[in-house]
C-alpha cells in the first residue's frame, strides 16, 4: 500500500477539488456532538471528532426511505436516494463496521439498495483519539487495513495518507502537487511514536474472548430481568450501533391513484412489535428476552461464526442508553463486577 | 310557539349552534350555544410549570393555536421578566401572520364564501369558482407553511418557548417565505376586491363596541400592552377586566362577556374599524376605497376585514424577513423569577386573547383566558336578535334561520375555545308561564307596574300591580313610586325585575308574552316607558335580571276603560301570579 | 367492506370535546382533500360541509373526548352506525389534557371553582374520558394532532379494506433517525422514551424535550422513566404531573399504583 504525505494546509484545498467529483460528506457539529452531513462549507467540517451520534451506516441504508413505488402498473425500484458521494472523517471503528454490514448485506440474499450506494460512495477514513467511551482496542477496531480507499492519519504537522484502492490514488491524482511522495525517517517515528502514545491513551478494555462462554453460563442469570426491567425499550442501543442492520418495510399508499411507496426503516431486536408474528403471537414479550437476543448477537453468535464480535468498540452505546445499558456495563456484570449503572440502581418495588 | 334553531353549526371550527325562540310575532329568546364539553384548561394549569403551560395553554384551540402560544409566552414573560431580542419578536410576527393568513383564507374562502354564491360547501363551489378555490387553498398552504417553519409543526408546534426558540428557521427558508408572500399579492388584491365588493345585506345593522389590541408606535398590528376601544378610550392589559367582566351563562361552557353592560365586538372588523386608518402601503389604498360607515355597523363586514388583513399580511412579510436575515440566532433567554405576576395580549384571527397568570414558587398558581368568541357571543345574540326581529315584522319568517347562520359565521366563532352540543327544548304554548314559574323558582320577583290608568288597555300594567298589592303581593310597585323614589334594585339584583305592561307585539289582543328586558330596544322597540329603565344607571347585572311581562293592547284611548280580552289576560297572569 | 351504490365508501368525520386540531388537520390536507372527498362518500363533516347526514357509516372518524353526557349518547349512536369506529388524535385515544384530573372528585372540585354552582341546563358533564371507555374502538390514530401524512396513509389503507400500519415503538426511535443527541442525558426532563412514535421527534429537533402530546406507546416503561427522571433530580409531583398532562388515563393505572409511595 502507498503511502504519502499531506501537508495540513493542503487538507481543504484537496477536499475543494475532490467535492467537485461528488457529494462530500464529513462529520460537523451537531449541539456538542457531530453528525456527518454533506458539506456545502468546508469550514464547518471537524477534524477532531470523536464518534458521531449515528454511525456512518445512514448513508447506505439511510433510517427510512422508499425502496418501491407502487402503481396500479405494478412495483419499480426506487434508488433515488443513492447519489456519488464522497464520505471524509470516518474512524477506523466505523470502517469496521460497515465491513461487518458488508458481510451481512452480501450474504446469499443480496442487498441491492446497500450494495448500490456502497459502490457509489468513496471512503476516506480518518485517525482518531480515544475518549472515556472508546474501547476499540478491546475489539482490535482501532487499526484498519482494508476497507477505504484513502486514510489519512492526524500528525499534527501533516497527514499520513494510505491509498486503498486505485480509485482513492485517482483522487490524489486530481492535484498531485498538494502531495509529497518522499517519507523522510523523521516522519516515520513521528507515526510510531503516535502510535504506542494512542495505545496508550485507551482507557479501558473488556475481555471480549471470555465473552461467549459468560453468555452461554449466564443465560439463565436474574441479571437479564434487572436489565429488562430498567430498559425504555427504546431501540437507541440498535439505531445508534455500525453494525446492526434490522429494518422493517410498511406501505404508503396514497389516494385518488397517485403512486404509493413502500418504506424501509430501521428495525431494532429490542423493540416489542420486531418478534411479534402473524396472529399477533411474539416469542420475545418480554424486554429481558430481548436484550439477551442483542446481546447474544454481538458478543456470542457472530464470534462463533466470524471469530470477532459485532461490535466494533465505538462506544456509542455506552454514550447513549440513557438507563446505562450497554456493552461496557453489560460485559462488566458478565464477567462479575458490579457496574455504576443505573439499570443497577434502579428498584421497580419502589415505584410500584 | 316556534324554535328555529340551528343546532348543529357547519363550516365554523368546532361545534355550535345558534337558537332563536319565537312567540307570535315576538322573538322570545336568541341563544348562541357552544356545545363541547368543559375541559377545565385554566385548572389544568394550576401547579404545574410555566414551561408545561405553554405546552398545554395552546392545546385550547387549534386554530388559534399560535396565538395561544404567543399570549401564554408574553404573559410569562411578562411575568417573569424575560426580554427577547428584536430576533425573537420578529419570528413570532412571522409565526403569527402565518395563522392569520391560514386562518382568514380558509374562513373567507372555504367557510363564508359559499353562503354568498349559494353552495353548501367550498368543495361544491370549486366547479365555479375553481381558480378562487384552488389558489386560496394554496394561500392557505402558505399560512401553514409559515407556522410549520417558525413553530414546528402545523398544529400545536413547542419550537416557541418562554425566552426564544428552540431553533430558528435557516436563511434559506425565510428568504423561500419572503419571494413566495410576494408571488402571492395579485391574487390577494383579488381576494380584497371580491370581498370589498360582496353585496353585505343590511341587516342586522347597529352600533356596537369595537375593542383590540393597541399596537405600539401607532402602527397597525396583531399584538400590544394596551386595549383600544372603539370609544376612543384606551385600558391597560393588567386593568382588561375593566373591559371583559366574564361571567357563565347556563346555556353554554363558554364564558361571557360585556364591557360596561354592553356586549362588544372584537375581531378583524374591529382592528379595521379602530387601526384602519393607521394602514400603510396597498391596503391603505384599499382601505381608503372600500371603507365606508356601514362597517361600524354591520358585523357581515367582518369578511371584508379579513380580507384586508390578509393584503396587510402580505404586505409585511417581506419587511420582517428583511430584518430578521440581518440579524443572528440568539440564544434562549434563561430567567431565575420564582415568582410573579404577568398578562399577555394578542390578536387572534377571530379577535382580542387574553391570557393572564400568576406564579408562585416557580408553580403557576392563577390563570385567566379570556378567548375572542366568549366576548363576541353576547353581541353574536344580540344582533342575531335584532335580525330575527327584523325578519319576523316583515313576514319574512323563513330567512332568519340562514341569516342568523350568516351572521354568526362572520363572526369566525372559533368554538373549539370552550366549546359543544345545545339542548334544545319545546316550549309549552303558553310559553309565559312556564317562564314566569322558573323566575319564581330562581327567587323572589319584584314588580313595577307600567303605564297610565284611564287610557284603555295601556292600564292593564298599573291595574295589575294594584291588584297584586291588594291581594298582600310584597315588593310590588308603580312606575310613579319608582320615579318618585329610589328604589334599590341594583342591590338586590339576585331578584328577578319583571315590568308589567301594555306592549304593541302586532299579536292578537290579550297575548302574554314574557320575555328578557334588553331584548327591548332601538328600532325593535315594543314598549317606549320601558326605554329611560334601560338606559337610566341600571347595572349590569340588574338589567341580565330584568324581564317584560307584555300584555298585547286592543286600542289605546284616552277615558276608555280596558277591553275585555285583555282583562281576561289580566286575570291569567294575576292568577299565576299569585298561585 | 361494503360499499354504497355509488362504489363509495360513507364516512362521517365527528368533533367531540378537544381542539378541533384533527378535523383542522384533515383540512389541512389541503392538496389532497379533493381526493378524499373523491375517494369517499362523507357523510358528515362539521367543520367542512353544511348538508350533512347521520346515516349508516362505513368509517367513522372521532376526535375529543367524552365530556358530557350528550357526547356519550353521541358516542353510542356513531357506533351503532359504523362498521369502524377510528379514534384520532390524542383525546379520542387517550382522553387528552383535559382527562388529566385523574381523580373524580378533584375533578368535581375543578368544575366548581370554573362555573360555581350553576346548574348547566344544556348537557350534563362528565369528567373527561377516551371514547373507548364507552365505544368498542376498531383503530387508533393517536396524534396531538394527528400527523398529515400517517392520517392519509391510515385512511387509505381503510378504504382499500386493511387495518392501519402505524408505528408502534417509542418518539426515541425516530428520534435517533433524526440524529438527536439524547436530551434525558442531558438531564433534561424528556417523555421520549414512553411517549408513541409517529410526530418525527420534531421538539427534540427543536433542542426541545418530548412532552409526550401523543400518548403513552403500548410497552412505555413509566416505571423506569420515572426513576430516572427522580434520581435527575426532579421531585415526585412534577414528574407525575408531566406524565399526565396529556394522557391522564393513559397513566392512571400506573398512577394508581404509585400511591403507596412517597416523596
Amino acid at each position: 500500500m502507498r503511502i504519502i504525505k499531506l501537508k495540513k494546509d493542503n487538507l481543504f484545498p484537496f477536499l475543494e477539488i475532490i467535492s467537485e467529483e461528488a457529494d462530500l460528506w464529513a462529520p460537523v457539529k451537531k449541539g456538542d456532538k457531530h453528525a456527518f452531513t454533506i458539506i456545502d462549507d468546508l469550514s464547518k467540517i471537524e477534524l477532531e471528532t470523536t464518534r458521531t451520534i449515528i454511525p456512518p451506516k445512514k448513508i447506505f441504508t439511510p433510517p427510512t426511505f422508499s425502496m418501491f413505488s407502487i402503481s396500479d402498473k405494478g412495483y419499480k425500484e426506487d434508488f433515488s436516494h443513492i447519489t456519488k458521494k464522497i464520505l471524509f472523517g470516518i474512524h477506523p471503528c466505523d470502517i469496521h463496521g460497515l465491513l461487518t454490514l458488508d458481510s451481512f448485506f452480501k450474504q446469499a440474499y443480496l442487498d441491492p439498495y446497500y450494495l448500490e450506494a456502497r459502490k457509489n460512495t468513496l471512503i476516506l477514513g480518518l485517525s482518531c483519539w480515544p475518549d472515556e467511551y472508546c474501547f476499540a482496542k478491546s475489539t482490535h477496531t482501532h487499526v484498519i487495513e482494508e476497507g477505504f480507499d484513502l486514510f489519512f492519519t492526524d500528525l499534527k504537522d501533516f497527514f499520513l495518507v494510505w491509498i486503498g484502492s486505485s480509485q482513492g490514488d485517482d483522487l490524489i491524482r486530481l492535484k498531485p502537487e498538494l502531495f509529497d511522495e518522499g517519507l523522510k525517517d523523521q516522519d516515520i517515528q513521528t507515526y510510531i511514536n503516535w502510535q504506542a502514545e494512542r495505545d496508550n491513551a485507551y482507557k479501558w478494555n473488556i475481555k471480549f474472548i471470555a465473552l461467549p462462554d459468560l453468555m452461554e453460563l449466564k443465560y439463565r442469570d436474574p441479571l437479564w430481568e434487572k436489565l429488562g426491567d430498567a430498559c425504555l425499550a427504546c431501540g437507541s442501543c440498535s439505531n445508534v450501533c455500525p453494525t446492526c442492520n434490522c429494518y422493517n418495510i410498511m406501505d404508503k399508499q396514497f389516494l385518488g391513484g397517485k403512486d404509493g411507496k413502500i418504506i424501509r426503516h430501521w428495525d431494532a431486536c429490542t423493540l416489542e412489535e420486531y418478534s411479534e408474528v402473524a396472529g399477533g403471537e411474539n416469542f420475545r414479550k418480554k424486554r429481558s428476552d430481548r436484550l439477551k437476543l442483542w446481546y447474544t448477537h454481538k458478543l456470542q453468535a457472530y464470534i462463533s461464526k466470524y471469530g470477532k464480535p459485532s461490535c466494533v468498540g465505538c462506544g456509542r452505546c455506552i454514550a447513549t442508553c440513557p438507563v446505562d445499558i450497554n456493552v461496557r456495563t453489560v460485559g462488566q456484570a458478565l464477567l462479575g463486577e458490579k457496574p455504576d449503572a443505573f439499570w443497577a440502581r434502579f428498584n421497580k418495588e419502589v415505584t410500584k | 310557539m316556534k324554535k328555529i334553531s340551528v343546532e348543529h353549526l357547519a363550516r365554523v371550527e368546532g361545534s355550535g349552534g345558534i337558537s332563536a325562540t319565537i312567540d307570535g310575532k315576538v322573538v322570545t329568546n336568541v341563544k348562541f350555544v357552544v356545545n363541547e364539553g368543559p375541559r377545565l384548561v385554566e385548572r389544568l394549569t394550576l401547579g404545574k410549570t410555566p414551561e408545561e403551560d405553554v405546552n398545554i395553554v395552546p392545546r385550547i384551540c387549534a386554530i388559534c393555536t399560535i396565538s395561544h402560544k404567543y399570549a401564554i409566552l408574553r404573559a410569562m414573560e411578562n411575568a417573569l421578566s424575560v426580554k427577547v431580542s428584536s430576533k425573537v419578536s420578529l419570528l413570532r410576527e412571522l409565526m403569527h401572520m402565518g395563522e392569520m393568513i391560514e386562518s382568514h383564507s380558509l374562513h373567507i374562502y372555504y367557510l363564508a364564501l359559499p353562503d354568498y354564491v349559494g353552495f353548501p360547501s367550498a368543495i361544491a363551489m370549486a366547479s365555479k369558482f375553481d381558480l378562487e378555490v384552488r389558489i386560496a387553498l394554496e394561500m392557505k398552504e402558505f399560512g401553514n407553511h409559515i407556522m410549520k417553519t417558525a413553530s414546528g409543526r402545523y398544529i400545536h408546534g413547542e419550537n416557541p418557548v418562554i425566552g426564544g426558540f428552540g431553533k430558528f428557521p435557516s436563511d434559506e427558508e425565510l428568504a423561500w417565505i419572503k419571494s413566495r408572500a410576494i408571488q402571492f399579492m395579485p391574487f390577494v388584491m383579488k381576494t380584497v376586491r371580491l370581498f370589498c365588493e360582496l353585496d353585505y345585506p343590511d341587516c342586522p345593522e347597529e352600533d356596537t363596541v369595537y375593542a383590540c389590541c393597541n399596537p405600539d408606535k401607532n402602527t397597525y398590528g396583531f399584538v400590544g400592552d394596551e386595549i383600544l376601544l372603539s370609544t376612543g378610550k384606551t385600558i391597560k392589559k393588567e386593568d382588561y377586566k375593566n373591559l371583559t367582566n366574564e361571567f357563565v351563562v347556563s346555556h353554554s361552557y363558554a364564558k361571557r362577556s360585556l364591557y360596561k353592560g354592553k356586549p362588544y365586538s372584537v375581531g378583524a372588523l374591529a382592528r379595521v374599524n379602530n387601526l384602519g386608518d393607521r394602514l400603510k402601503g396597498e391596503a391603505r389604498k384599499m382601505y381608503q376605497r372600500y371603507f365606508n360607515r356601514r362597517w361600524k355597523r354591520n358585523p357581515l363586514f367582518n369578511n371584508a376585514a379579513q380580507a384586508l388583513e390578509l393584503l396587510y399580511a402580505f404586505e409585511r412579510i417581506p419587511s420582517i424577513v428583511d430584518k430578521m436575515l440581518k440579524l443572528s440566532d440568539p440564544p434562549l433567554v434563561t430567567y431565575t423569577k420564582k415568582d410573579g405576576r404577568g398578562t399577555g395580549i394578542v390578536e387572534a384571527p377571530r379577535g382580542l386573547l387574553i391570557h393572564s397568570y400568576e406564579i408562585s414558587g416557580g408553580l403557576v398558581s392563577y390563570t385567566d383566558i379570556i378567548t375572542p368568541t366568549a366576548q363576541n357571543a353576547e353581541d353574536i345574540e344580540r344582533y342575531c336578535l335584532i335580525a330575527a326581529q327584523k325578519f319576523l315584522y316583515r313576514g319574512e319568517e323563513d330567512k332568519i334561520r340562514d341569516r342568523m347562520e350568516l351572521v354568526v359565521r362572520a363572526y369566525d366563532p372559533c368554538i373549539s375555545c370552550s366549546a359543544h352540543m345545545a339542548e334544545v327544548r319545546n316550549a309549552p304554548p303558553e310559553d309565559w308561564k312556564v317562564r314566569l314559574a322558573k323566575l319564581k323558582e330562581r327567587n323572589l320577583p319584584i314588580f313595577i307596574g307600567v303605564g297610565e290608568r284611564d287610557r284603555s288597555d295601556d292600564a292593564v300594567g298599573i291595574e295589575l300591580a294594584l291588584k297584586l298589592k291588594k291581594h298582600g303581593v310584597k315588593d310590588v310597585w308603580l312606575e310613579s313610586e319608582v320615579r318618585e323614589r329610589e328604589v334599590p334594585w341594583n342591590k338586590a339584583s339576585h331578584r328577578p325585575l319583571v315590568f308589567l305592561d301594555a306592549v304593541d307585539f302586532r299579536e292578537k289582543s290579550g297575548k302574554v308574552i314574557l320575555l328578557p328586558l334588553h331584548y327591548i330596544f332601538s328600532d325593535s322597540a315594543l314598549s317606549h316607558r320601558l326605554l329611560p329603565f334601560i338606559s337610566n344607571g341600571m347595572s349590569y347585572e340588574r338589567l341580565k335580571n330584568s324581564f317584560v311581562l307584555g300584555i298585547q293592547p286592543e286600542s289605546i284611548e284616552e277615558g276608555r276603560k280596558i277591553s275585555s280580552p285583555v282583562r281576561q289576560a289580566l286575570l291569567k297572569v294575576l292568577d299565576q301570579i299569585i298561585n | 367492506m361494503t360499499k354504497n351504490n355509488n362504489n363509495k365508501l360513507k364516512i362521517g368525520i365527528y368533533e367531540l370535546t378537544g381542539c378541533a386540531g384533527d378535523a383542522l388537520l384533515i383540512l389541512d390536507c389541503e392538496k389532497e382533500l379533493v381526493d378524499i372527498f373523491q375517494a369517499a362518500d362523507i357523510q358528515s363533516f362539521l367543520m367542512a360541509k353544511s348538508d350533512n347526514i347521520d346515516g349508516e357509516l362505513d368509517i367513522a372518524l372521532v376526535e375529543g373526548s367524552v365530556s358530557t353526557e350528550k357526547e356519550k349518547k353521541e358516542i353510542l349512536d356513531i357506533r351503532k352506525r359504523a362498521k369502524t369506529v377510528v379514534a384520532i388524535g390524542i383525546c379520542a385515544c387517550f382522553g387528552g389534557i383535559q382527562a388529566a384530573f385523574l381523580d373524580e372528585k378533584e375533578w368535581e372540585a375543578n368544575f366548581k371553582e370554573v362555573y360555581g354552582n350553576i346548574k348547566m341546563k344544556h348537557t350534563k358533564p362528565v369528567q373527561s374520558k377516551p371514547i373507548d371507555e364507552y365505544i368498542k374502538v376498531d383503530y387508533y390514530l393517536p396524534g396531538c394532532p394527528i400527523d398529515k401524512e400517517q392520517f392519509l396513509s391510515t385512511l387509505n389503507r381503510i378504504l382499500r379494506g386493511n387495518p392501519p400500519e402505524l408505528y408502534r415503538f417509542s418518539v426515541c426511535v425516530e428520534c435517533k433517525w433524526n440524529e438527536n443527541d439524547c436530551l434525558l442525558n442531558k438531564d433534561i426532563p424528556c417523555l421520549g422514551p414512553i411517549t408513541r412514535a409517529g410526530c418525527g421527534s420534531i421538539c427534540i429537533n427543536h433542542n426541545l424535550p418530548c412532552v409526550g402530546c401523543w400518548g403513552p406507546v403500548e410497552e412505555a416503561n413509566i416505571a423506569s422513566e420515572f426513576q430516572l427522571l427522580r434520581e435527575k433530580g426532579f421531585d415526585h409531583d412534577f414528574i407525575k404531573k408531566k406524565m399526565a398532562n396529556f394522557s391522564g388515563t393513559g397513566m392512571a393505572d400506573f398512577f394508581g399504583k404509585l400511591k403507596g409511595e412517597k416523596g
